[in-house]
């Protein structure tokens, strides 16, 4: 038992060193990569800067942390519990409304200022960043278990359905939102627009401090990766997988399917609200057009893409699928129709590019890109086991 | 002998037709004692109806002293009854070890905000829920497998997995949906030790859905036979195997009388 | 006593639903009545209007419910190849028959567009079930459901090639116009969708109930693996299901582009949705449930959109998925459905 206890220790150790050894890295190369676009781009040749500009801007960079969030949102859904969440993208708006109410001049009947660096004078409702992101998430979250709660007792493929129907009825509401009954909840098509400055530090963020802003985002996607792998290696994560792979045989070995399916729901939705309400910051406003089933659609790629429930994996798919959406599709374009003299519309290619990788993921890759790092460390693992019993 | 999980009168009818016709029938406390009938015969409808995923048109499912006909699934499942299932069942891409830890949920208390905190208690629990599964994979007689994921495991290993996995439920009852099928006679006869070993270890009570008549008259103190929905008899072994009802129901009407 | 309880349930639980759904009906007739006596002609219109939508949602929505039925899986790409089928019809017609206006020529291609979409569609239905979904039968629900929405992608794609990004408008070779019933307008339009539809709808009915390959389709649904003991093709079903259903969507497609006279990359997202609400409204997996359904959707979008007093158009689709998602809630079964447990 005491043997069998310390290799446990060390077993712990080893997945917590390889977690580490993941997390340190990425910071190192967060930062560095802020380092480099605070301190160093400016004095880098043109020739690099253009190349940087054309290829890799900075604002594309924090878009992708926050699509990262919504995607590390999404893997919670459908990537543990596999409860297909086609309406992903309701939350986003939820949570992109959400600052816009709170963080903006939109309500001009009402001054209410709180931890915002906002001048006093200006109308409107505005709070402190940190607090609207919460208010956002729990927005969303609610409504995530109001929606979830009646249909997640019906089979897997009702849900998405039901969920579909969201994500097309919230956007719709936001769209008509400028008038129900004689109340403007939205302001329509023409969206809120800007969103307070985030306050860091006693510094507002203008809409150019973009290395800040990659700070920021970096670290809420950090958190949701900390998040993420914690609830994983519990009690809820595994009660999700166990309903993901079988749910019948998991309510019989006592997993209550209702609550633990409507906690992955909820927890999902909150993440939705957050990265809805980091991304009205990023886009500087709300605009109701741009909360469309494509956005659901690119999310799911990309959890498929990484691999479900894989964490890194997903936040790899993440960075690719965003990269490409914002910039690697138009850049590849441009320089594909100037070398070959062509007028190829490259960014209507997405269709096919998010279609054929669901397709062709399921059909040939179900577990991802990244294969499962558990399988590595646990035949190593066994090696050693093998080497102690033989010792004995 | 008191029983621990008894089946009143139970009756099920699916549109009109009726799978099983009120039949009782009791598990005593920590005794081993099998269910068995030709295919068809209502056992697997009867399981479902003891672990709640049936509700059944009549009767009453008593477990402990309590009822529990109208329990959800789950909840009867934490109470203590445990089940194996007829097609192994396990969760696949989860490792033998998680998949036992599965079973634990009932018994863990760490709620959201305390795994994402990772309190004392909750690191605690889990140590002590890891060296329980260690345990019973152990016990079951592969615990060199607890890092492999379950579809890698052989098809033998993968029946010892869903038992350590049911008895991570610390049950009184286990309920075993035809456990030796797909196995050969040497592994069989292994099999028959194992659930002795089950019942005067850890003191529960035996269930055993089984087609193999010799692992059945080994491993049963009592034994229920079902034929199409119906109870035609009960009793010891060699009481069964001398029942001309029985061997009626086995072998067709004209074999067993006629010679 | 604990089974008295459960029993008391249920029955408390049916007593909300039927509560529930007669003071929703109250309500929707309290709406109905309110309109006819405002505008009666107008109401008569709109249920026209209504009824026309109606049937074309029924041709889409039995592709759903009979690919449903079959092999349980919701095909999202379904939509897509109505859309698809418009297209087909549309350069069909106008661009390689060169028939833009109502004349015996005209009708003569129309009528050979009809054969032609129905081939078409159910080739590219059975083409996407050989490849992408037949694979997949044996794996877990979402794989086959993530690429049913992958293939819906994939189909939008080629209709954005095909059309363009923007919405195309066509001139139509049915003849325009209409009858005259007392007060009440009957478009033309309308009347050649009834009179294309209804036959199609005897003709599927025939051949599920009564042919060979309708008992195999049938015999499949309920067990795959008994079937194919009993020496039934179930691969060869389970293409001529999603053949029919391809077919069923092409002449949806067909009639849409011909009786509204436009094709848009993005129709078959929408209307598939509507048309998949009417296949669960009615039960899904049952074929007069989804007709019922589908005439129902149609009538309700029609009547929101087109009377005095209603939410109009600009909220159409939140009142159809509104009603999805109440179904969801209170009656999964649908109408005509019935609940099925899942097997151990």
């Amino acid at each position: 038992m005491a043997i069998s206890f310390l290799k446990r220790g060390e077993k712990k150790q080893k997945q917590s060193a390889s977690a580490r050894k993941w997390a340190i890295s990425l910071t190192l190369i967060a930062l560095a990569i802020w380092a480099f676009f605070t301190y160093f781009f400016d004095k880098t040749p043109d020739a690099v800067q253009s190349w940087f500009q054309v290829w890799l801007p900075p604002s594309t960079i924090n878009e992708s942390l926050v699509w990262v969030i919504c995607a590390l949102g999404l893997n919670i859904v459908v990537g543990y519990a596999g409860l297909l969440d086609l309406g992903f993208v309701a939350f986003w708006a939820f949570g992109g409304y959400t600052a816009g109410w709170f963080m903006s001049g939109f309500f001009h009947q009402v001054n209410i200022h709180f931890g915002s660096m906002s001048a006093k004078v200006i109308p409107g409702i505005h709070l402190s960043f940190w607090l609207v992101m919460i208010i956002a998430a729990l927005i969303a979250g609610f409504f995530g278990i109001i929606i979830g709660a009646p249909t997640l007792r019906l089979k897997s493929d009702y849900l998405a359905l039901v969920t579909l129907g969201f994500g097309e009825i919230i956007p719709q509401v936001f769209t008509n939102g400028e008038n129900i009954g004689g109340f403007n909840l939205s302001n329509g098509t023409k969206g809120i627009s800007p969103i307070d400055a985030i306050g860091v530090f006693g510094k507002r963020l203008g809409p150019f401090d973009l290395g800040w802003k990659f700070l920021i985002y970096f670290f809420l996607a950090a958190c949701m990766v900390f998040v993420s792998l914690r609830i994983r290696g519990g009690r809820l994560g595994r009660a999700w997988l166990a309903i993901r792979e079988d749910e019948l045989a998991a309510s019989m070995m006592g997993v209550p399917l209702m609550r633990t399916k409507l906690t992955a729901y909820a927890v999902g939705a909150f993440s939705g609200g957050i990265g809805g309400a980091v991304y009205a910051t990023h886009v500087n406003g709300i605009f109701a057009e741009r909360f469309n089933f494509s956005i659901s659609i690119i999310l799911l790629a990309m959890v498929v893409l990484g691999g479900m429930g894989n964490v890194w994996g997903v936040i790899i798919g993440a960075l690719l699928m965003a990269w490409i959406n914002a910039t690697g599709l138009p850049a590849i374009g441009d320089t594909f129709n100037n070398t070959f003299h062509t007028a190829i519309n490259f960014p209507s290619y997405n269709f096919l590019l998010f279609g054929g990788i669901l397709v062709l993921m399921m059909l040939f890759k179900r577990d991802g890109i990244l294969p499962e790092a558990r399988l590595k460390m646990i035949s190593h693992e066994n090696d050693d086991e093998a080497a102690n019993t033989g010792g004995h | 002998m008191s029983s621990i999980l008894s089946a009143e009168n139970i009756t099920v009818e699916f549109g009109g037709l009726v799978a099983v016709n009120d039949v009782s029938f009791d598990i005593p406390e920590k005794g081993i004692v099998s269910l068995i009938g030709p295919n068809g015969a209502g056992k697997t409808t009867f399981f479902n109806i003891l672990t709640g995923l049936y509700k059944p048109t009549s009767g009453h499912v008593m477990y402990d002293g309590q009822e529990i006909t109208a329990l959800v699934p789950h909840k009867i499942a934490a109470a203590g009854v445990a089940r194996t299932f007829q097609n192994i069942r396990l969760f696949g891409s989860m490792t033998a070890e998680e998949n036992v830890m599965v079973a634990m949920h009932s018994h863990l208390k760490a709620s959201l905000a305390t795994t994402i905190l990772g309190l004392p208690s909750q690191r605690r629990e889990e140590r002590a829920a890891h060296e329980e599964a260690r345990a019973l994979l152990e016990f079951v007689g592969i615990g060199k497998t607890a890092g492999e994921f379950a579809r890698n495991l052989s098809y033998g290993d993968q029946r010892r997995l869903e038992v350590a996995r049911a008895l991570a439920l610390r049950p009184k009852v286990l309920l075993l949906d035809e456990p030796t099928a797909g196995m050969n006679p040497q592994e069989s006869s292994v099999f028959v030790d194992f659930v002795h070993r089950i019942r005067d270890e850890k003191g529960i009570s035996i269930l055993l859905i089984e087609h193999d008549m010799a692992v059945v008259m080994k491993v049963s103190e009592r034994i229920t036979v079902l034929d199409r929905g119906e109870k035609i008899a009960e009793g010891s072994p060699a009481e069964i195997k001398a029942n001309p009802r029985v061997i009626e129901a086995y072998l067709g009407k004209g074999v067993g009388a006629g010679h | 006593m604990a089974n008295k309880s459960y029993k008391a349930r249920q029955v408390r639980r049916a007593i909300f639903e039927r509560t529930f759904g007669i003071a929703i009906l109250a309500m929707l007739s309290f709406w109905l009545i309110v309109n006819l006596i405002k505008a009666p002609s107008q109401f008569a219109e709109v249920t026209l209007i209504g009824l026309s939508n109606g049937v074309l949602y029924a041709l889409i929505a039995l592709g759903y419910t009979l690919v449903y039925g079959i092999i349980e899986l919701i095909n999202f790409a379904h939509g897509d190849l109505f859309m698809l089928g418009g297209l087909f019809s549309a350069h069909f017609i106008a661009l390689w028959f060169h028939q833009t206006k109502s004349s015996p020529m005209g009708w003569l291609v129309f009528f050979l567009a009809l054969i032609s979409v129905m081939v078409f569609c159910a080739g590219v239905n059975v083409f996407i079930e050989r490849f992408a979904y037949r694979r997949l039968r044996r794996a877990p629900k979402l794989a086959p459901l993530i690429t049913a929405v992958g293939v819906s992608f994939m189909i939008q794609f080629v209709g954005l090639r095909w059309n363009g990004s923007g919405q195309k408008t066509w001139n139509s070779v049915l003849p325009h116009g209409s009858v005259m019933l007392g007060s009440v307008k009957l478009p033309y339009t309308t009347l050649i969708s009834f009179a294309v539809t209804i036959p199609i709808l005897i003709a599927l009915t025939f051949i599920v109930t009564k042919t060979r390959q309708g008992k195999a389709m049938r015999a499949t649904a309920q067990d795959q693996d008994a079937s194919r003991l009993m020496g039934i093709n179930v691969n060869g079903t389970i293409a001529f299901t999603f053949a029919l259903g391809g077919a069923l969507a092409g002449v949806a497609g067909l009639l849409f582009q011909q009786t509204r006279g436009l094709t848009s990359y993005n129709l078959g997202y929408q209307l598939g949705l509507i048309a998949f609400t009417s296949a669960v409204l009615g039960g899904i997996g049952n074929l007069q449930g989804a007709v019922l359904g589908a005439i129902l959707i149609g009538l309700i979008q029609g009547l929101n959109d087109g009377l005095p007093i209603g939410l109009g158009q600009q909220w159409s689709q939140t009142v159809v998925f509104s009603i999805l998602i109440l179904l969801m809630v209170f009656k999964p079964a649908g109408l005509l459905g019935k609940q099925v447990t899942e097997k151990v």
